[in-house]
């Protein structure tokens, strides 16, 4: 017992931590941290009613997800989940979860839970967008025990961990199982916990949602403020004014708002690498349009080149966008040699009118030709239709008469179903930002797909040529190949295959836009790739915390 | 008469339909190319304005000025084609239920009384994305706006001719009721008539500016009075000319066919109760 | 009377069944909600389950059936959106609306009576052409376009006011301004044209010849019956503007049941919408029946004629 003094020091002082710690930190946090947002979606606190983006505001800070952020280069990282491996044949994952999570009521977070989740994601009830492909996906969970979980797959899911991740989907939130069982979903939806560290105070519909901090630390980031609110604000002149006055501190803004922002002494958060505006070119690859000028690949390329997209990102983006990489391709994305595509990317896709014209003549139209053109927007990205304009016009100029026709984004949506309308045109497009490509090629170019830009198996329809039967067997390889080098490889191979074929062709890179007001919060660095802020709000510092550059 | 003619209005009415019928002739650039280098110059009198863009270019480097009468003309066209279509559905239905009375009138009434109040707004939102937006569906859109206003007053106003001697008489002399509506009440309601149509070309140019704000009106690129406005409501401290402009614009003309209006209404028939 | 409140009751009804029929037909023309739901990479077999959870997945007739079934049960279904009753949607948003409708109508009569009374007394003078254009302003200027200018002048460069959204009474003045703007040429037309009526009538001119002050006889005698032809217009904009504030509602972000309609236009959420052109026609209908109820008692003449 020599060192006794020693040890019964160590062993208040410990004590003397552990009871202050919690209030400390309760105590540093102060203030209402405001938001204000153009869309909550339908404002379901249940995750499994939700089913766009939107759920990543203001579902993000309550429920954790099983999988995280790499929050450097974006992509995914560790979440409720510290590590995760897949077994030997490739039909299973196995995840390991972080210890001493717990629900806002206390219950600790197990395995079980993590079950359970999955399982009420991929239930009937469930309208979470991909809980269909995770009922395809997924065949049995099993809890090995409280802290190990895993998850066995139909065949090979190489990427299945990403899509636990908000960096690709929200099906990987995680519910308490025990709360629900005992209260009922009624209850659950009024009054939802989750493992998040905001919990929630209340939920006006239409209005805004509040949040409280918790008191104790949390792996994702414990707030610094104690409250939290999300406001609804669907004009964006309304939102800049709001930030502007101080009501609220940040708020969600398209290009059009920047320069006004930044006169106001505003700051803006650009968050890179969230969406990548393209056009696509449908139905070329059928009989019918065997004569129409786009099936032909020169003249593709040549309405490639005669966009110049710098400057489009100069003045229809003021300068808030990046160049693109190849179609769906991002910094962050995974098995494929980002530096050779970046090089690809600057060569292929430059302004070179006087090359165009000549692929024109080449390929027989030297006077140019009649091309259908439809433009449209989604919800939150309003400024596709500024740049379709731009797009329209740059191949006005190289002699092409563009029939142009605007579309409302619901009306478009219900057009690409059949597609007879455009058929033998071009249209505006986008895609998110996510960290596995794949998918996104899947759902473009598989001839199953609901685009099916290379050709069409569905149903009786089999019309798939050689480019069509090319990209099929490819994302085959890709989708099950166990092996990085070999699935690097075939990936590259598609993402050559697409680029070649220039029928879905990157504009620019976009990005996601916010105005804060440097009086209200400090400065916060965004994940790249992700424009939502559910996962950044507990890393925000007070104001004065953290100055702005 | 001439000399209590309201001049400053009739002033700006002729104004903007001169800017209309010569759009082309009289713009300097063309309204749709764009020149997205020479974006956002402010008018001329300002500092970095220039000679080339009077009243300074939009974000795409378009010119304002040149966009403000080509403009003119398309808000001229879509007031034209609603009125007409509206009002004269409207002009219809007043003289037939006026006229006929009974259960006719009441049936009607109630659907014009439904339709004055119904969210019409909500109704060219709907076929706007029905229809897709063009030209055909704002007329439409905008027509379902007027004609129960034109049918209620133009009712109000048969009533009181329908009890007139001349037309008790041509009753007695057995012309038919379609002959009555069209040769004796038509032409003493026409007065009421006109006035509703340039009380109500303000209301045309301002829903259709509406339906803009929206998202659902004259689809971009072609340009509209209220389009411009809508386009340029983000940018009221860095770009105020691109909205200032074709707002006031509308704002004047809009006073000016208000202001004609009333004094029609004073001059022909100062006890239009319902106006 | 009692007759004739059953009558109005029964058109009603039925012109309901007509909107609700033509809205159901017309929103699905539109497009699937389903497309506006679903991930780019979605597959068929995505869209299939989630047309089926939405029950979407029955022929139209069959839809149309268990609507109908439902509504004469009073269930108006569920939102696609929202996941909840809309029924229940409809009313939380409701009072919201209703709490700012009546406050612009008062705005738009304290402007408009002045401005009418001013007008008809003095006709074809100036002060008449200045008090016409005065009121016109209101409808001369896109409504989005003054809330833009307001919030920006009164809340972002001078700081006195709130931009937007529900709160204090402060929150109040900007959208009731915007609001209430719109309707001031409207009533002083028809408060101006009362008045002439009333000023030319036989009461007056004995109200005169008895001495009265020409301001008594004016703002006492005159007014109140200048105002009866106004309570028809209070009941048709009162309708217009508890379902048609969608331009205000949206600049200011106040969640009412414009702002609703809206997005549920744009979502293709049918029940919602269904449920909110349902309940505008019922309100509509309702108003005006009481309006012209009150406007029967107020009036004399007409009780009688009846």
């Amino acid at each position: 017992m020599k060192h006794r003094g020693l040890l019964t020091g160590l062993l208040i002082s410990f004590v003397l931590v552990t009871f202050t710690w919690t209030p400390l930190i309760a105590a540093e946090q102060k203030g209402t941290l405001v938001i204000a947002l153009d869309t909550l979606g339908g404002q379901n606190l249940d995750p499994i009613l939700e089913t766009r983006a939107s759920h990543a505001h203001f579902q993000a800070p309550v429920f954790d997800s099983l999988v995280g952020f790499d929050f450097e280069k974006g992509g995914i990282g560790p979440g409720v989940a510290e590590r995760w491996e897949l077994a030997k044949d490739g039909l299973s994952w196995t995840f390991y979860l972080r210890k001493g999570q717990r629900w806002h009521n206390g219950d600790p977070l197990t395995a079980h839970d993590v079950k359970f989740s999955l399982e009420r994601t991929m239930s009937k009830e469930s309208v979470a967008s991909r809980s269909a492909a995770l009922r395809r996906n997924v065949k049995s969970i099993e809890v090995i025990d409280d802290l190990t979980v895993r998850v066995n797959t139909k065949g090979v899911q190489v990427h299945f961990p990403a899509s636990m991740s908000r960096a690709v989907f929200q099906e990987g939130q995680m519910m308490p199982k025990k709360y629900i069982e005992k209260v009922g979903v009624a209850e659950f939806r009024r009054k939802p916990i989750g493992s998040g560290p905001w919990k929630i105070v209340k939920s006006v519909p239409g209005d805004r949602v509040e949040y409280e901090a918790v008191d104790y630390p949390h792996w994702r980031g414990t707030p610094k403020f104690k409250r939290m609110t999300i406001l609804l604000v669907p004009e964006e002149s309304t939102r800049v004014a709001m930030v502007r006055t101080g009501e609220a501190a940040i708020a969600s803004i398209s290009p059009e708002s920047l320069k006004e922002v930044k006169s106001a002494k505003l700051k803006v958060v650009s968050v890179p690498s969230t969406m990548q505006a393209v056009y696509y070119f449908w139905g070329t690859y059928r009989d019918d349009q065997k004569n129409n000028p786009i099936a032909d690949k020169r003249v593709r390329e040549a309405l490639s080149l005669a966009i110049d997209r710098k400057q489009i990102i100069d003045h229809v983006m003021n300068g808030e966008a990046r160049w693109p990489m190849p179609f769906a391709t991002f910094g962050y994305s995974v098995d494929m040699d980002t530096k050779k595509w970046r090089k690809w990317s600057r060569k292929a896709l430059r302004y070179d009118p006087a090359r165009a014209k000549e692929l024109l003549t080449e390929a027989g139209y030297p006077n140019g030709f009649d091309l259908k053109f439809a433009n449209t927007a989604l919800p939150g990205t309003p400024y596709m239709v500024q740049i379709g304009l731009a797009v329209a016009d740059f191949w006005s100029k190289i002699g092409v008469k563009v029939k142009y026709k605007h579309y409302e984004w619901g009306a478009f949506r219900a057009l690409r179903r059949g597609q007879e309308k455009l058929r033998g045109g071009a249209s505006m497009y986008r895609t998110a930002g996510r960290p596995v490509a794949v998918a996104r090629y899947m759902s473009g170019f598989h001839s199953k797909s609901l685009s099916h830009l290379f050709g069409n198996t569905k149903g009786d329809k089999n019309i798939c040529p050689a480019l069509c039967k090319e990209f099929n067997s490819l994302h085959k390889l890709v989708v099950a190949e166990q092996d990085d080098a070999t699935r690097t490889k075939n990936t590259n191979r598609m993402i050559k295959l697409v680029a070649d074929s220039w029928v879905a062709v990157p504009i620019l890179e976009g990005m996601g836009y916010w105005a804060v007001n440097p009086k209200k919060v400090g400065a916060f660095k965004p994940i790249p790739g992700r424009h939502e802020f559910g996962d950044v709000f507990e890393r925000m510092p007070l104001p004065g915390q953290m100055a702005w550059k | 008469m001439l000399r209590n003619l309201p001049w400053l209005s009739v002033g700006i009415i002729a104004a903007m339909l001169f800017m209309a019928i010569f759009a082309p002739l009289i713009s300097p650039h063309s309204p749709i190319d764009q020149s997205l280098p020479e974006k956002l110059i402010p008018p001329v009198w300002e500092e970095g304005g220039t000679a080339k863009y009077i009243l300074g270019t939009d974000i795409f480097g378009r010119d304002v000025l040149s966009r403000l009468f080509y403009g003119a003309r398309v808000s001229m066209i879509v007031t034209a084609l609603a009125l007409l279509v509206g009002g004269g559905v409207g002009l219809a239905i007043g003289i037939v239920s006026g006229y006929v009375g009974g259960r006719l009138d009441s049936l009607l009434m109630r659907i014009v009384d439904a339709a004055l109040a119904f969210p019409t707004i909500l109704f060219a939102l709907l076929l706007a994305v029905t229809m897709g937006q063009g030209l055909q569906t704002i007329v439409i859109a905008i027509s379902l706006l007027l004609w129960a206003r034109f049918a209620r007053v133009v009712r109000g106003e048969v009533l009181a001719v329908k009890g007139r001697d001349f037309v008790a008489l041509a009753r007695v002399h057995g012309c038919s009721p379609v002959r009555i509506m069209a040769t004796h009440i038509l032409p003493n309601v026409l007065n009421t008539f006109m006035v509703l149509l340039t009380l109500h070309v303000g209301v045309v140019i301002v829903a259709e500016a509406s339906l803009s704000f929206l998202g659902a009106g004259v689809p971009p690129p072609t340009p509209s009075w209220g389009l411009m406005v809508a386009e340029g409501r983000g940018k009221i401290s860095s770009a105020w000319w691109l909205s200032l402009i074709p707002g006031i614009a509308i704002t004047l003309v809009v006073l000016a066919f208000n202001l004609f209006g009333d004094w029609l209404r004073d001059r022909l028939d100062p006890k239009l109760r319902q106006l | 009377m009692r007759r004739y409140i059953l009558q109005r009751l029964w058109q009603g009804v039925i012109l309901l069944a007509l909107v609700t029929t033509i809205v159901f037909f017309l929103g699905r023309l539109t497009g699937n909600p389903v497309d506006l739901m679903l991930p780019e990479d979605a597959t068929e077999e995505d869209r299939t389950a989630l047309i089926e959870t939405l029950g979407l997945d029955a022929p139209m007739y069959k839809q149309f059936g268990i609507f109908v079934v439902n509504v004469l049960q009073g269930d108006l279904g569920v939102s696609h959106r929202y996941r909840r009753p809309v029924v229940e949607i409809f009313f939380s948003r409701l009072p919201n609306t209703l709490k700012i409708v009546p406050a612009a109508m008062i705005l738009a009569m304290i402007m408009a009576i002045p401005l009418g009374i001013v007008s008809a007394v003095r006709r074809g003078s100036m002060i008449d052409r200045v008090s016409g254009t005065i009121a016109v302003l209101g409808i001369a200027t896109p409504n989005f376009w003054l809330g833009i200018l307001l919030i920006y002048v009164f809340s972002v460069q001078l700081g006195w006011l709130p931009s937007a959204r529900m709160g204090t009474p402060l929150h109040y003045v900007l959208p009731t301004i915007t609001l209430g703007t719109f309707l001031v040429a409207g009533f002083m037309r028809l408060i101006r044209s009362s008045m002439l009526d009333i000023l030319d009538s036989e009461f007056v001119k004995l109200a005169r010849i008895k001495g009265l002050s020409e301001t008594t006889v004016v703002w006492k005698h005159c007014l109140r019956n200048a105002l009866i032809p106004v309570l028809t217009l209070w009941g048709v904009f009162m309708g217009g503007l508890v379902t048609g504030a969608i331009v205000t509602e949206t600049v200011f972000a106040w969640p009412g049941i414009g702002r609703l309609t809206f997005e549920a236009v744009i979502f293709r959420d049918y029940p919602l919408l269904q449920a909110v052109i349902i309940m505008d026609a019922v309100l509509i209908l309702l108003i005006n029946l009481m309006v012209d109820i009150l406007y029967a008692y107020i009036d004399p003449r007409i009780r009688l004629a009846e």
